[in-house]
């Protein structure tokens, strides 16, 4: 499970994607989002999907989006079996389940080349606010923290006997309990040494802190809004004008 | 590690006066009636048991106290010529730096130098200035090489480290560290102290510094001041106070190379001081 979800965890990798402004990576990243949503054929979407890998490749992370790809493997199936099943015949149920994976993947795109400070300064360019933007960031930066206080209080649990995974489905959820509790703990008493350290480091002193790196789009990153935006705006009309909605 | 000077005639630079404070929710004082005075460049060790108030009185010298955690608060505590109760934590940041037991959560941001420039960006401080500042501070804490690493990637040292250069890089006059190497192994709590020696000795920072494993820091102390329930009990020169006999009675984990002072003395066999290193240990009984 921990290898598949690697598929949106951004990797420092340097590349002519990885290169570009990271708001420039996220409208092309909403581009293939919105071209999976309008996608009325499979044909159509199987070229989205192309697209995507040839950027992924570009951006040397193919085998981090196939793992976002795997991952979603399962809620595709899902979908697959639904639709298929309520009688919207064989090619939509495809159709439907492909178009989740197009998704997934232009998602994945941005998330496994976006760092977590770069998403964080697209949030404050977005305009929203300091303390939200400092959540998000807090909540995501401890992530791996979090992990390891479960990891290591499912070892201590396990060592004293405590078995995860016996019984019925109602006695592991219980089971859930003696970690659930001592984690919320730890991440309570962790909240309260947070505060004091940003206390303690003038966080909120001014309404408009500085910041060490500032974004600056280049001419490089002019050169592929525009041409993603053509190329979409292309794609978009094309699908609008022989599959007209509704 | 060399053996530090002492250094009479000190400008005073924090100062406590006659300082008692009770949490809220307790039925006693955690602090009780504290006065102490620390010099401009001065490296203070704080020891005691666990719960003797060390750690509550840090936080009324660097304004957590009252400001952030509220309770009965009697006293004044004088930083900087910056009365600590009246003056915002924003302004006390700037002269008084703290840093915590758990260097894990005190790094905010996902790469080094992003966090060390975290409270200069706090302060508004300006783009080119912040680098400057930012990069001064992962030299002199050794984690330029670090600069890209996120929080995760790295060790317990450099995370303690990393902590420390964020401290730094805001100039403090004084920084508070709250056990600095409890959760180090011996080797990089030895590197962490050696750093410690070297910020106050080239750039003159004052340190008040709680901790446990004596034998550490000692060396590099001016001072030893000792806590039992709340109040000071003992305080001087490290030498002085871990030749006290009532010393080990407070809970006081003191160094091996003064216990066998203490027992050659009690054989009579009289070094000239108390020594708080090997290498001055093996000096003074060559000397005699």
């Amino acid at each position: 499970m921990y290898w598949l979800s690697g598929g949106f965890v951004f990797k420092r990798v340097v590349s002519p994607f990885n290169r570009l402004d990271p708001r420039v990576r996220l409208l092309i990243a909403a581009e293939f989002f919105l071209l999976s949503l309008m996608a009325q054929t499979i044909w159509q979407i199987v070229l989205l999907v192309g697209a995507i890998l040839a950027i992924s490749a570009v951006a040397r992370s193919l085998r981090r989006i196939g793992r976002a790809v795997a991952f979603s493997g399962v809620f595709a199936l899902f979908i697959f079996g639904v639709n298929f099943v309520l009688g919207l015949g064989l090619l939509h149920a495809i159709l439907y389940a492909a178009r989740f994976l197009a998704i997934i993947s232009s998602t994945s795109v941005f998330f496994v080349t976006t760092s977590p400070d770069e998403l964080e300064q697209i949030m404050k360019w977005m305009g929203f606010p300091r303390d939200v933007v400092f959540a998000f960031v807090t909540a995501v930066r401890f992530i791996p923290v979090v992990m390891l206080d479960a990891s290591q209080i499912m070892d201590a649990q396990k060592s004293r006997g405590l078995e995860f995974e016996k019984g019925s489905l109602l006695k592991r959820a219980k089971n859930l309990v003696p970690i659930l509790v001592p984690l919320v703990v730890n991440s309570v008493v962790r909240s309260g040494e947070l505060a004091e350290a940003m206390e303690s480091r003038a966080y909120g002193s001014t309404p408009r802190p500085t910041s060490l790196y500032a974004m600056r789009a280049t001419w490089y990153d002019w050169a592929a809004c525009v041409l993603s935006l053509a190329l979409a705006t292309a794609a978009g009309l094309y699908i609008y004008h022989h599959f007209p909605f509704g | 590690m060399s053996a530090r000077t002492s250094g009479p005639g000190r400008k005073t630079l924090a100062s406590v006066e006659r300082l008692s404070f009770r949490y809220p929710d307790s039925a006693r004082a955690a602090v009780r009636d504290v006065t102490l005075e620390v010099g401009e460049g001065e490296v203070v060790l704080l020891a005691g048991p666990s719960g003797c108030g060390k750690s509550t009185l840090l936080r009324c010298i660097n304004g957590l106290i009252p400001h952030m955690y509220h309770g009965e608060y009697q006293g004044r505590v004088v930083v900087g010529g910056l009365e600590v109760a009246k003056t915002p934590m924003s302004t006390l940041s700037e002269n008084v730096g703290f840093l915590f037991q758990n260097p894990e959560n005190q790094i905010f941001m996902f790469s080094v130098e992003r966090d060390v420039a975290f409270g200069l960006q706090n302060l508004s401080v300006p783009r080119e200035e912040m680098r400057t500042r930012v990069d001064e501070a992962m030299r002199l804490l050794g984690v330029s090489n670090l600069a890209t690493r996120a929080p995760h990637e790295l060790s317990d040292g450099q995370k303690q480290r990393t902590a420390l250069a964020g401290v730094v890089a805001m100039r403090p006059r004084l920084v508070i560290l709250d056990e600095p190497t409890s959760l180090l192994d011996p080797k990089t709590a030895l590197e962490v102290a050696e750093l410690i020696g070297r910020l106050n000795r080239e750039l003159g920072i004052t340190f008040i510094i709680v901790e446990h494993r004596l034998e550490l820091l000692v060396p590099l102390a001016h001072r030893l001041v000792v806590m039992e329930g709340g109040s000071k009990v003992l305080d001087g020169a490290p030498e002085e106070v871990l030749s006290d006999p009532r010393v080990e009675s407070y809970g006081v984990n003191v160094p091996p190379i003064s216990r066998l002072y203490t027992s050659l003395a009690r054989d009579g066999i009289r070094l000239p001081r108390n020594p708080s290193t090997p290498e001055e240990l093996a000096q003074e009984i060559n000397d005699l």
